[in-house]
């Protein structure tokens, strides 16, 4: 009688911790997808625009290089397409396993901080180029550098971060998801438009 | 590759390849076509008549349809993106068809991106379908949508230029 009350009080355990884990569970499988998704799409337009592939694959030869290979004499053109997707595979997995250990409210404030830095970093070199050329009555070359951009671009970013509250943070979090693939083509789509002006 | 082609001739490999990629294109356009026109016209269904809230299409019995075709589709046509490299896009560039040419660049990019996104999409059409997040479920949907629609355009344009029946 008392085992089959032990027996019953431990199955009850196990019912109510099934129960409590579920919810864990896949509260952590929706950061992990969602997370994947907004840096996956992030990167993949990052790694395009620096052109950073984990391979070059050469089609005309049948050669895979490591990174990044300009073709040589007779090798035909490279394909990088590859290489950026099987970077960012990896890296938006990473990502995703990270956001799922680190506490809800890191995880909002980091992706503002990445999604801002990703859109702010690229426009502070475009913004630079431009005053460089247009604007600048002294040699400004110096200043045509991803590094020099980068100390406005993270400035503004720590600045916005800060300032957005955590409640909104929490809030558009899952609207990443629509923005940063959107942005990311519409950035990618301009580095196109060489073709269509042609 | 070498066994495969001392049973079928190559260019008859690779056509058969491209063939079996549009019919995977028409299953899945089909698949997320459907289920888009459902998300989207949910929301007046349901406050319509009798005959208005009649959906035909059980939205999220889709979901892992599209997600079994996307993939594969996609590594399909990553296949075949090694012939197109070399026999389709170097004549593009020599006949100057730089629109054709952008616009299968584009089809690379909004295509990786659509991988991206899949692990979301299925955790948002997983059973049970949550009302938490419907709105960003509807417009991943529409997002996942335009990308097939574009690439089968896009890769239409493609196979005019150089592939079956072209």
């Amino acid at each position: 009688m008392t085992q089959a009350s032990e027996v019953d009080e431990r199955l009850s355990q196990l019912d109510s911790s099934d129960v409590m884990s579920a919810p864990r569970s896949t509260t952590q499988t929706r950061t992990f997808a969602f997370t994947f998704g907004i840096a996956f799409t992030l990167l993949y337009t990052v790694y395009e625009r620096l052109n950073w592939p984990l391979f070059t694959w050469q089609p005309a030869v049948g050669k895979m290089y490591f990174w990044l290979h300009r073709p040589l004499s007779g090798e035909g053109p490279p394909m990088y397409w590859y290489g950026w997707i099987a970077l960012a595979i990896p890296s938006a997995l990473v990502v995703g396993w990270l956001a799922t250990i680190i506490p809800s409210r890191w995880l909002y404030r980091a992706t503002i901080f990445c999604c801002a830095l990703g859109a702010l970093w690229p426009a502070s070199l475009a913004a630079l180029r431009i005053y460089i050329a247009d604007w600048a009555t002294f040699d400004a070359d110096f200043l045509n550098s991803a590094w020099v951009a980068a100390i406005p671009a993270f400035a503004a970013t720590i600045a916005i971060t800060n300032f957005v509250s955590s409640r909104l943070a929490e809030r558009v979090w899952t609207s990443w998801l629509l923005i940063v693939p959107i942005g990311g083509l519409v950035v990618l789509g301009n580095s196109l438009l060489i073709y269509f002006v042609r | 590759m070498d066994i495969i082609f001392s049973v079928i001739r190559e260019d008859m490999f690779w056509r058969t390849l491209l063939f079996c990629h549009f019919l995977m294109a028409v299953a899945l356009l089909a698949a997320v076509t459907l289920q888009a026109a459902s998300v989207l016209t949910s929301a007046r269904q349901a406050a319509g008549n009798f005959i208005d809230r009649f959906s035909p299409v059980p939205a999220a019995s889709y979901a892992t349809v599209i997600v079994l075709l996307y993939v594969p589709q996609a590594l399909l046509g990553a296949w075949i993106y090694l012939k197109y490299r070399l026999y389709v896009r170097i004549p593009m560039e020599q006949l100057r068809h730089w629109w054709t040419l952008g616009a299968f660049e584009f089809k690379e990019h909004i295509i990786a991106m659509g991988i991206g996104l899949l692990p979301a999409y299925w955790y948002l059409w997983r059973d049970p379908v949550s009302d938490e997040d419907a709105g960003l479920r509807r417009w991943l949907t529409v997002f996942l949508a335009v990308t097939v629609w574009y690439a089968f355009g896009a890769g239409h344009v493609a196979n005019d230029f150089r592939g079956i029946g072209s």
